[in-house]
């Protein structure tokens, strides 16, 4: 069944359909019912009426006989006369009865027919049967009387049986039948006023800006019933969570705009002041500084676009990697950068060590690792990429260390770190912080555990994550 | 005109500090925001130009620590946060002007020129005492309509004298305004900058007060 798309189309479909079928349910049973009760005790009144008939009719036999013998000879013609019974009532014409002695009709009321109502070869003398006479079926009770030669038949239209049962039905179900338009008016009226809360709550969330994360008002008077407390409450929990994403994206996107425009100020001043300097070497100065910005801006594009990414990006399906590969590779990228600052970057790992991770992430995670230990280590600085395979006191886990001997992290730092755009005090190096933000949300994606401590080799910071062996 | 610059991006730092210098400012540069505030306290600035995201202090916090201990100098804020709130916050706890980044030096140095002007109630762009103009802006210098040629020193000199026309300077106060950090101060660079500003334009221009210093009267009472 296509249900209406409004609740209230459904609920008054739903109600007033159940409420015709029980109505209909109704209709029928009464109507067998009735019309058992009615068979049953119309066909005791037949057979009542055949009993008197065959009593009157014995009655009758034995007046006659008392005639004859009391004027002998005397030959009486009533004998051959056919009683016809008065009409009496309404009811009568579809009541016939008919009386035969000895295979003569002596007595038949009006309507009946002069032949016998049954036929003689269906051989029904005594009780119930069906017969159809011009055209209408009959309800016939056969009787034999006291003496076998007399047969008694009464019958009944069928017609006559139904023209009261449908009386008896339609008394009954006419209150029903003008009962249904006000039952669904009330019910149309009940399910409106039922609903009242869901459609003020609709309007509300229909008048609502696009944008508007606002909570919802609930009045205070308890007007609201539970289930839609409940989906208030549920739907203010969502705009909070929401307006608290909305408003992480829009910091970041302020946050980001900052960032940005810094090195585009540097740039467009550097280059303003290489426009105007005459002296070579400090206009050369202007200009290399002008580069040197664009590195930065672009550094920080492709560190914010991939942040974005990381943002947008669910678990990815994970492989086995093989870690130690992945550690060299990431090594030999950045040494070209910390060799010209004069910093030593080393790797220690066995030949193969397998890992099972997301090998694009795992990249990323250790070159910004790399990156922020090279950037803000001082000269002279070693850095070093440790894999320590699982062993009998670490089951199951590979450890994945990058380690400084740069100045380390001061205390209280350390939950301030990969906050967005967030650098140390009296940082001399260009950079945004974004790199832990990135390390962090890989960490995150992956599931990993980043672990930061004073390292015991080189005396710098150390920051170790933990990896499933493949 | 010397000017404190507190910025800690060393790329902007270094360009906006070289720019300002070719347009004629002694740039004086800070990175962090407890320096910034140490140093408005402890020098004459003329003017100075804040960024807002200072390491150890807030640029704002600098600004309102400024402002508290009652110091005037003109306070431009040069910040990357363009918001109408944070423009309105930034103005309200007193900075004279607001610039959002990236800004055009040009511009600067005029934004900054104007407010070192308004600060020592010159409404005019032009310094004007007696016969002899000033021109800030383009550094030109002339007499009774006639260009003449003042060295970059000699310039500065004569343009703090007449910012501050009618006020006796002191020779250790002028050297404070002129020259910034690094820059040698001979003992007796200030008599022999205002010796030749004085065959150059006329010994009635820069008055000698014994004992305490210099002066340029102002124009109403010279004419």
């Amino acid at each position: 069944m296509h249900l209406p798309r409004s609740l209230q189309g459904r609920l008054l479909t739903l109600v007033l359909g159940l409420v015709g079928l029980v109505w209909a349910c109704t209709a029928v049973l009464t109507w067998q019912d009735a019309s058992h009760e009615l068979d049953e005790l119309l066909d005791g009144h037949l057979a009542q009426a055949a009993a008197l008939l065959v009593v009157q009719q014995a009655r009758e036999i034995a007046h006659d006989a008392d005639r004859r013998r009391s004027s002998d000879g005397d030959k009486d013609d009533d004998d051959d006369r056919t009683l016809d019974a008065p009409n009496l009532h309404r009811y009568a014409p579809s009541v016939a009865f008919q009386v035969f002695h000895e295979g003569r009709l002596v007595l038949r009321s009006a309507n009946a027919p002069p032949q016998p109502m049954v036929d003689a070869e269906r051989g029904v003398r005594q009780g119930f049967t069906d017969v159809i006479l011009d055209n209408t079926r009959w309800r016939v009770f056969a009787a034999v009387g006291a003496e076998s030669d007399v047969q008694v038949y009464v019958g009944e239209r069928a017609e006559a049986r139904n023209d009261i049962l449908m009386a008896v039905l339609r008394s009954t179900l006419w209150p029903m039948a003008l009962a249904l338009p006000l039952l669904a008016a009330v019910a149309f009226w009940a399910i409106r006023r039922g609903l009242k809360p869901l459609r003020l709550l609709g309007g509300q969330l229909h008048q609502r800006q696009a944008a508007s994360v606002a909570p919802l008002e609930v009045p205070d008077d308890g007007a609201m019933p539970t289930e839609v407390a409940q989906m208030v409450a549920a739907l203010n929990g969502l705009f909070e969570r929401i307006s608290g994403l909305m408003e992480s994206e829009r910091r970041f996107t302020a946050d980001a705009a900052h960032e940005l425009r810094t090195p585009i100020a540097a740039i467009r001043a550097q280059a303003q002041v290489a426009l105007q300097e005459a002296d070579v070497e400090h206009r050369r100065h202007a200009l290399q500084a002008t580069l040197a910005g664009c590195d930065r801006a672009t550094r920080l594009v492709e560190q914010l676009l991939t942040l974005s990414r990381l943002e947008a990006s669910a678990a990815p399906p994970t492989r086995v990697v093989d870690l130690a590969a992945l550690a060299r590779q990431a090594v030999a990228d950045i040494a070209p950068r910390a060799l010209a600052q004069g910093q030593t970057v080393a790797v220690d790992a066995p030949p193969t060590c397998s890992v099972v991770a997301d090998e694009t992430l795992l990249a990323v995670l250790l070159r910004n690792l790399l990156d922020n230990a090279v950037r803000y280590g001082p000269p002279g600085a070693t850095v070093q990429v440790g894999v320590a395979p699982s062993s009998p006191s670490r089951p199951g886990r590979v450890g994945l260390t990058v380690a400084d001997s740069g100045p380390g992290l001061p205390e209280g730092l350390q939950e301030q770190l990969g906050r967005r755009f967030h650098r140390p005090a009296g940082q001399a190096q260009g950079g945004s912080g974004l790199g832990w933000s990135i390390v962090r949300r890989v960490a995150e994606v992956l599931r990993l555990e980043l672990q930061l401590e004073r390292s015991a080799a080189l005396g710098g910071l150390a920051v170790t994550v933990q990896l499933p062996p493949g | 005109m010397r000017i404190l610059l507190a910025e800690d991006d060393p790329l902007l730092g270094d360009g906006l500090r070289a720019g300002l210098r070719q347009r004629g400012f002694q740039v004086d540069w800070v990175r962090d925001g407890l320096a910034a505030e140490c140093e408005l306290r402890a020098e004459p600035y003329a003017a100075a130009v804040l960024d807002l995201g200072l390491p150890l202090m807030d640029g704002m916090d600098v600004l309102a620590s400024v402002r508290r201990a009652g110091l005037a100098v003109p306070v431009l804020v040069l910040t990357a946060r363009d918001a109408v709130p944070d423009r309105v916050r930034g103005l309200d706890v007193g900075a004279d002007d607001y610039v959002v980044k990236p800004v055009d030096l040009d511009e600067l140095a005029a934004r900054l020129r104007a407010l070192v002007r308004r600060s020592h109630g010159q409404p005019q762009e032009l310094l004007m005492a007696q016969d002899v103009v000033l021109d800030p802006a383009a550094r030109l210098c002339s007499l009774a309509g006639q260009p003449v040629l003042l060295s970059a020193r000699e310039f500065d000199l004569l343009q703090v004298l007449m910012l501050a026309a009618g006020r006796v300077l002191s020779r250790e106060q002028i050297e404070q305004q002129l020259y910034s950090w690094g820059q040698e101060v001979e003992s007796n660079a200030v008599e022999v900058h205002v010796h030749h500003l004085r065959r150059k334009l006329g010994a009635g221009l820069i008055q000698t007060v014994r004992g305490v210093g210099y002066t340029v009267l102002k124009t109403a009472a010279a004419t």
